[in-house]
């Protein structure tokens, strides 16, 4: 049993690195160990059982949210959100934004952007780009459009990719 | 053909990626204890603030906060630089971290690319996606492409990328460049190569080789020789293979008692088997040094290492910490002022591959050790580093009054920004 384990974890070893020498194969790149432990390996049932599981057959990779939510991991980070402004479209005092800064933005996209020494998340309005300053909006009858003219600080930070709350506390 | 990619003042740029406000304005980075600048800005390079330069005398210089001030935030720059290299690694074929700042790629079966405008395209991106400003250097050899990421960060006109393509090229770099600023020439070589009449690269690299054999008489340095004419003779396993693990600092004051260096010594010990265990490894010999200030003439000077081999290898922290325990007590000699210490781990191996020594090895100990390290590993993870640790480890208050509680309350780190990326309670707030 435990041969046939060793036997399985060669077999997608062997694609990176030659097990009994740790080094690269030529021509494979090199993975650290560190990365080898976040490779998705497939997951096998019924292997340690002694007797193939039926469902064997149909093993599927695991859901991952970060597949999911994060496609570009390398320029993602997170907020927490602080305030009502963006209430409206359902963002909430705490929640947490995933914020991405490798997607494109457009005209009415909900972003994070530097304003003037603080971030702030608001929907991004460019319609008045002619006039000479931009609007980012709240979504709040109480809160009123920041107004961005060439005197502001006003720095783009990334597009808000996803919003996160725990409802456990509901 | 190599590149390199290297993260232009990186410690200040992390502190930048989300303080966007302080971009074009002059700031730095101390060390660890606040005690002396360790990284700078382009701009505060421009006022003339100089590495090495102690807080106090900044703050007399500047009282008035011209200049941002950072206390060093390593779990910051760890993870802003691992997204850097995380990018570069995928834009290439074969890549190599070289350290925390700097990466090489082997751009072998690249050759047919315009490799000047691949090089500014991704210093663009990592940019882009990470505010994280780098520069490239990409020439035939590993101390070339260095070279070349000299001239990408210190001359605008390259956008941020040099290449060294053509011999004509190669010349003219090495005409422009001081022999002490040479990748691989130490500084110790660097001024007996002065003293013979050698200013440039250039001056070096047109000596005939059996000049430089019988001058410097050594293989790194001649090795440099060959790859300033051209010669790719590094291995790149040489850049990526971490065959040991070093932990070490100066100390904020100085320190006299054996106590008070053990303490060091243990959470450097900790730290290299907290290192080797990330890394899957355990290490065969422990090894201790420690130093005295030599800009202290006036003070009677000391060095002195101690090592010790251990019979299974390990990386269990209570046997790296007392192993190197034992070898500080050999090397500490009463009436030195120490100013420096600190741990190697050498002769790393995979841990799944030990061997096992018969009169040491306990496999139910061994079992013991291991779950143990897990559960420390989890609970410092999840509540911040250093949340336990040994008794050995546990050091003085700031007062003086009894131990600290963490590492945090016996050191200075007055102006540290937020772990922004790296822990819940730190990530940005916006409104």
């Amino acid at each position: 049993m435990i041969r046939h384990c060793f036997v399985f974890l060669r077999i997608f070893a062997s694609n990176l690195i030659d097990m009994e020498e740790n080094r690269p194969i030529d021509g494979a790149e090199i993975i650290t160990l560190d990365e080898i432990r976040h490779l998705k390996l497939p997951y096998f049932e019924g292997l340690a059982a002694g007797y193939p599981s039926p469902a064997g057959d149909y093993q599927h990779e695991k859901l991952d949210l970060n597949d999911k939510f994060v496609p570009h991991p390398e320029a993602s980070y997170f907020v927490r959100v602080s305030g009502e402004s963006m209430i409206g479209l359902g963002i909430y005092d705490g929640d947490i934004c995933l914020v991405d800064r490798l997607e494109e933005i457009s005209d009415g996209n909900v972003v994070v952007a530097f304003v003037n020494g603080g971030l702030t998340v608001k929907t991004l309005d460019t319609s008045t780009r002619d006039k000479g300053y931009l609007r980012l909006m709240p979504h709040n009858p109480d809160f009123k459009p920041i107004i961005i003219d060439a005197y502001d600080q006003f720095i783009l930070q990334g597009k808000v990719t996803s919003i996160h709350r725990d409802t456990r506390k509901y | 053909m190599y590149a390199i990619v290297d993260c232009d003042n990186a410690y200040v740029s992390c502190e930048r990626v989300f303080r966007p406000d302080l971009n074009g304005k002059p700031c730095v980075v101390l060390s660890n204890n606040d005690g002396c600048i360790v990284a700078r800005s382009n701009e505060a390079k421009a006022l003339g603030i100089k590495t090495g330069t102690p807080y106090y005398q900044l703050k007399e210089r500047f009282p008035n906060g011209e200049v941002t001030v950072f206390s060093s935030n390593y779990e910051l720059y760890g993870d802003i630089t691992d997204r850097v290299m995380s990018l570069v690694r995928k834009a290439a074929p074969t890549f190599y971290r070289y350290s925390i700042d700097e990466g090489f790629c082997d751009l072998s079966g690249m050759e047919h690319l315009d490799l000047k405008k691949w090089g500014e395209d991704l210093s663009a991106f990592i940019w882009k996606a990470t505010r994280m400003p780098v520069s490239i250097g990409i020439a035939k050899t590993k101390t070339l492409a260095k070279m070349a990421s000299h001239y990408a960060k210190h001359y605008k006109g390259f956008n941020h990328c040099c290449l060294i393509g053509t011999d004509e090229q190669r010349v003219k770099a090495l005409e422009g460049y001081d022999i002490d600023e040479v990748w691989g020439i130490g500084r110790r070589y660097a001024a007996r190569l002065q003293a013979t009449g050698i200013k440039t690269a250039y001056d070096f690299a047109s000596k005939a080789e059996s000049w430089v054999r019988a001058t410097l008489n050594n293989v790194v340095a001649i090795r440099t020789w060959k790859e300033l004419n051209g010669e790719d003779v590094i291995p790149m396993e040489e850049m990526s293979k971490k065959k040991s693990i070093c932990t070490s600092r100066s100390f904020p004051g100085m320190i006299t008692d054996l106590l008070n260096l053990r303490t060091h010594i243990s959470n450097y010990a900790a730290r290299c088997a907290e290192k080797l265990r990330k890394q899957q490894s355990v290490a065969q010999t422990v090894c201790v040094f420690v130093d005295t200030n030599h800009f202290r003439e006036d003070l009677p000077q000391y060095w002195n290492m101690g090592e010790e081999r251990l019979l299974t290898p390990s990386n269990n922290t209570q046997q790296i910490v007392q192993t190197a325990n034992r070898c500080t007590e050999r090397i500490f000699r009463q009436g030195y002022y120490y100013k420096r210490a600190g741990v190697i781990v050498m002769g790393i191996v995979p841990d799944n591959g030990i061997q096992t020594n018969f009169v040491d090895y306990d496999a139910e100990r061994h079992e013991k050790m291991k779950k143990l390290d897990e559960a420390l590993d989890k609970i410092n993870r999840e509540y911040g580093t250093e949340t336990i640790v040994l008794a050995s480890q546990q050091y003085t208050k700031k007062d003086g009054k009894g131990k600290a509680d963490v590492f945090a309350d016996a050191i200075r780190h007055d102006f540290k920004s937020p772990c922004y990326t790296t822990r819940w309670s730190d990530i940005p707030e916006a409104t």
